[in-house]
């Protein structure tokens, strides 16, 4: 028995448009999670990263669909349940989430201790209203939230507070795997460190076991998580340790991606601030061969071609027909 | 002094101050014709009148009334004090009797025939509205086009029409007035019956054309609420969908109340018109019959009480409003 | 414009009450080309029922019909029009003024706005309608108009006022630039469709108090309005006659011309304003 608490295999998530046509934002994903670790998955904005957030939590509606492939947490494959099953059994307790825009992610006129009552209800119908308010507070307090947040409405929190807020509701339950869609993108840098800081507590306190970072800020991972997966056009380009994406990246994607940002995080310095040029391909009419080709500033002829499968080389995954070692000494060459 | 405490006294300010501006303009605007209105209007309701001492007693009658030969000033005052002491003058129509007599008359089948049918309106078109919204499909396909012709019916128009229907072609119903003519208004069984059979079409036709525009509000509403961030969080923490439609309805329905506020001077208006289809024994039919006669003391009654009962309901509204929603709540303690 | 023009004629919703209304006008001109009679001549009995000759009968004094409902129609357009002007125009500039000015001036506005939301001005119609004595068409409409601007200053305010600190406001405001042009360049164009919304509805709503101060008898004189057919009718017991083609062609007109203006704000509202969008 393998220690992966999440295993994905071949997913395929698409968008139906009003014309029925099917456009695929995940397109054929795999990967694992151990216990313990963080995931961080990284791209551009329309590179299919917060649909594949979405698509992980095993809940489709319109217009977003189901595919194939499989997601397993803790050895069961959550899409060969039923929707009643999945949502009582899985969703908010299995497997959680953070919005992206925890801004609106509560609901305006209900208390934040209602709320809860209301996800207790639920998922431990054997509790009492007096055990779910201590069990609030305890959590609360133990997460270094005021437990007079709960008996907050959510618009009389600061958004920075309603983030961890969110955060702290989302892990209630103690999922073993949490997604967090881009859970700092929105907040200002102190509040920033303070979710940083709450999720890896969560983590050291056993709260949950895995976790699951999206962002399009590559760096920020660095601090985060233990590997990295950068995403492109529905498809993972490339796999490794955060330390190995950051500073010794493979895919001519993930190189500029770490070009183009303009956070000057420690380690940072010396780089190259470039924006890529070009935008990612329409996922409507994806090109043969490389989908980043068009893009890329080391294109062949052979790269568009065929499908490119993804090459491992020792513990690291990459989607490129180019050799890590010519790509490197092309990457030295142009850094002169 | 609580929160809830400072709101009120807020907007009963606002109330106040809108009042002293309702009875301005009713004292203002009809003294605005042009000459000795005294005379023009004794003129004009004496034309063919032969009998020149009744012709003087109503010029006399109006004279001290309106308190023309004194300065408008001092008419006010005058004019103010008489509305204070329930003193609205003597009707033209039905000389010598005092407004007040006849608006006593009219109020309570003006407010049993409009009450009910603005609530009960209000009350299904919402729930129309918000299964529309959340059905969506074909049922939405339906409701949303039959709505939006019913409310650009006017109320009088389907007055009209029902009337014609259900009173003159198939005598289902009474063709006019508030009970049997033959009947003498007691506490009988047979009176009541009659009444209730008076009162249905102008019921149904207020109530059939409010359905229309509050469906239309809601359903927007919920469309609205239905694709916010806290819906979609609330699923993937695993709360069932009829919660959920819980959270959406209350939510939408918060607006709709405002709404009902905003709205409340139209449906009035609106609905006084239908009594006149149905020669209802209400405000509007005797408004009708004051304007035909150009009994002005009766007009004026009439508005002025039409305005005090408008500004009454939406001060009720706000009230309502103010204690039920917690939004407004949070915004009053950031006030202070 | 341009291009909002052409995603309009997509809307199924707005085409579908913008034809609606241009068959409508389409009758109203050309109808009295070819039937040149005096609308308010005697031609026939009292409540003569439908034929060949008179399209949709008589009325109590023997005039036709559907001439009548065609000058109504006609009227009534005509009154919603400058009703829908001066109501918007009123509305814009209080508004206007209140978001973009701000301050003193901003509540002032607000508060005399709040006011007379609050006070229905069915009230206020019906006090100034009596007070003046002769009323042409184009005073009843007048009077719609001033009496109905609250809503549209309302929406205008909140539309400016947040437009007011945006970046390229600031911009034309540093560039020192006088504020009528930074209203006419940098706040109308993006309050455009918002204030065309509300001119339709305003022209909507204009033509539905026509009809109900007509009701009232408090319509404008020397003239056919559909609301003043539907109170001849009434105030001649048409309905007790059983003379149906009295009032029910009228109210249907009303009708169908408040539902085309109600469909081509709903189109464009869905077109402007993605949020309602499902």
């Amino acid at each position: 028995m393998s220690t992966n608490i999440l295993e994905v295999h071949g997913l395929k998530t698409y968008y139906r448009t009003r014309l029925k046509e099917h456009v695929y934002a995940v397109d054929g994903v795999s990967f694992s999670l151990e216990k313990g670790k963080t995931l961080g998955i990284a791209g551009e904005s329309g590179c299919g990263k917060s649909t594949l957030a979405l698509s992980l939590m095993g809940f489709y509606f319109p217009p977003l669909h189901f595919g194939s492939g499989s997601i397993v947490i803790n050895g069961t494959d959550i899409m060969k349940l039923g929707k009643e099953q999945l949502r009582a059994q899985v969703s908010g307790r299995e497997i959680s989430y953070i919005p992206q825009a925890a801004m609106n992610a509560l609901n305006p006129t209900l208390k934040i201790i209602h709320f809860i009552e209301d996800i207790m209800k639920e998922h431990r119908p054997e509790l009492n209203k007096k055990q779910v308010w201590d069990m609030a507070a305890e959590r609360f307090e133990t997460l270094n939230l005021s437990p007079k947040v709960l008996h907050s409405y959510p618009n009389e929190l600061s958004g920075g507070m309603k983030q961890r807020t969110v955060i702290a509701i989302s892990t209630i339950l103690n999922p073993k795997v949490l997604i967090a869609d881009e859970p700092t993108s929105a907040l200002d840098v102190t509040s920033q460190k303070a979710v940083i800081k709450l999720l890896k507590s969560l983590l050291d306190r056993g709260f949950i076991q895995s976790l699951v970072f999206i962002t399009h800020e590559l760096p920020l991972l660095y601090h985060v998580t233990d590997d990295i997966i950068v995403m492109y056009a529905g498809e993972i380009v490339e796999r490794g340790t955060a330390e190995q994406m950051i500073f010794d990246p493979i895919h001519p994607y993930t190189k500029k991606l770490m070009g183009s940002i303009i956070v000057p995080e420690e380690g940072m310095k010396g780089h190259k601030l470039a924006a890529i040029p070009g935008t990612p391909p329409n996922l409507k009419n994806v090109p043969e061969g490389c989908r980043f080709a068009d893009r890329c500033s080391y294109v062949q002829e052979t790269c568009r071609k065929g499908k490119i499968e993804s090459q491992t080389a020792g513990d690291r995954i990459y989607r490129c027909i180019v050799e890590p070692e010519v790509l490197k000494e092309w990457y030295a060459n142009e850094a002169e | 002094m609580s929160v809830y405490g400072k709101y009120i006294v807020k907007k009963f300010f606002w109330y106040f101050l809108t009042l002293v501006i309702a009875v301005t303009l009713n004292f203002l605007l009809p003294r605005m014709i042009e000459g000795n209105p005294v005379s023009m209007i004794v003129s004009e309701m004496t034309q063919g009148m032969t009998d020149s001492d009744t012709i003087k007693r109503v010029y006399e009658t109006f004279l001290v009334e309106f308190g023309i030969d004194k300065p408008l000033g001092e008419q006010f005052l005058i004019y103010l004090k008489n509305l204070v002491t329930g003193n609205l003058g003597t009707s033209f129509g039905l000389y010598p009797k005092p407004v007040t007599e006849i608006l006593a008359s009219a109020v309570p089948w003006t407010i049993g025939l409009q009450l009910p049918a603005i609530l009960v309106g209000w009350l299904i078109g919402n729930v129309l509205g918000a299964v529309a919204a959340y059905r969506k499909g074909v049922f939405d396909k339906v409701i949303f086009p039959v709505a939006l012709f019913v409310n650009s019916i006017p109320f009088f128009t389907l007055a009209i029409i029902m009337l014609y229907v259900f009173a003159l072609s198939l005598n289902w119903f009474p063709l006019h007035g508030g009970y049997d003519y033959q009947m003498v208004p007691t506490l009988s069984f047979e009176f009541f019956a009659s009444v209730l059979r008076h009162h249905t079409l102008p019921f149904l036709s207020i109530v059939l054309v409010t359905i229309g525009g509050q469906a239309i509000g809601m359903r927007e509403m919920s469309i609205y609420e239905l694709n916010s961030d806290y819906v979609l969080y609330s699923k993937l923490l695993g709360i069932r969908d009829s919660k959920i439609a819980k959270y959406v309805f209350r939510n939408a329905m918060l607006p709709q109340i405002t709404g009902l506020a905003l709205s409340i001077g139209t449906m009035v208006g609106g609905s006084l018109i239908c009594e006149i289809v149905f020669s209802y024994p209400g405000i509007g039919t005797w408004m009708f019959t004051a304007i035909r006669q150009l009994d002005y003391p009766l007009i004026s009654g009439c508005t002025l009480l039409i305005a005090l009962a408008v500004l009454l309901a939406n001060f009720t509204i706000d009230l309502i409003y103010g204690w039920i929603d917690p939004r407004i709540k949070a915004a009053q303690m950031e006030d202070q | 414009m341009n291009s909002s023009f052409r995603i309009l004629i997509k809307s199924p919703k707005f085409m579908f009450g913008a034809c609606m209304l241009l068959a409508m006008i389409g009758l109203i001109l050309i109808y009295p080309l070819f039937n040149r009679n005096d609308p308010l001549e005697m031609i026939a009995l009292a409540y003569q029922p439908p034929d060949s000759k008179l399209l949709l009968g008589s009325d109590n004094f023997g005039r036709d019909l559907f001439l009548e409902l065609i000058y109504g129609i006609r009227t009534s357009l005509q009154v919603g029009l400058i009703a829908g002007v001066f109501a918007t125009v009123i509305g814009l500039v209080i508004g206007l003024a209140s978001g973009y000015i701000g301050g003193m001036i901003d509540n002032l506005l607000t508060a005399i706005t709040n006011i007379f939301i609050v006070i229905p001005s069915f009230v206020i119609l019906i006090l100034i309608s009596v007070s003046i004595d002769s009323r042409s068409s184009f005073v009843t409409a007048v009077i719609i108009g001033i009496t109905s601007w609250p809503w549209t200053a309302r929406a205008v305010r909140a539309q400016t006022s947040s437009l007011r600190n945006r970046d390229h406001v600031n911009i034309a405001k540093i560039s020192g630039y006088s504020t009528p042009r930074i209203i006419l360049s940098e706040i109308l164009p993006y309050i455009a469709s918002y204030v065309v919304m509300a001119f339709v509805l305003q022209t909507a709503s204009g033509i539905l108090s026509e009809a109900s101060i007509s009701m009232l008898g408090l319509g404008p004189y020397n003239t056919i309005s559909l609301g003043i057919i539907m109170n001849w009718a009434l105030v001649f017991e048409a309905p007790v006659a059983g003379a149906w083609w009295a009032f029910i062609p009228a109210a249907i007109s009303i009708a169908i011309i408040t539902f085309s203006l109600y469909m081509m704000n709903t189109g464009m509202d869905e077109i402007f304003n993605p949020k309602i969008r499902s």
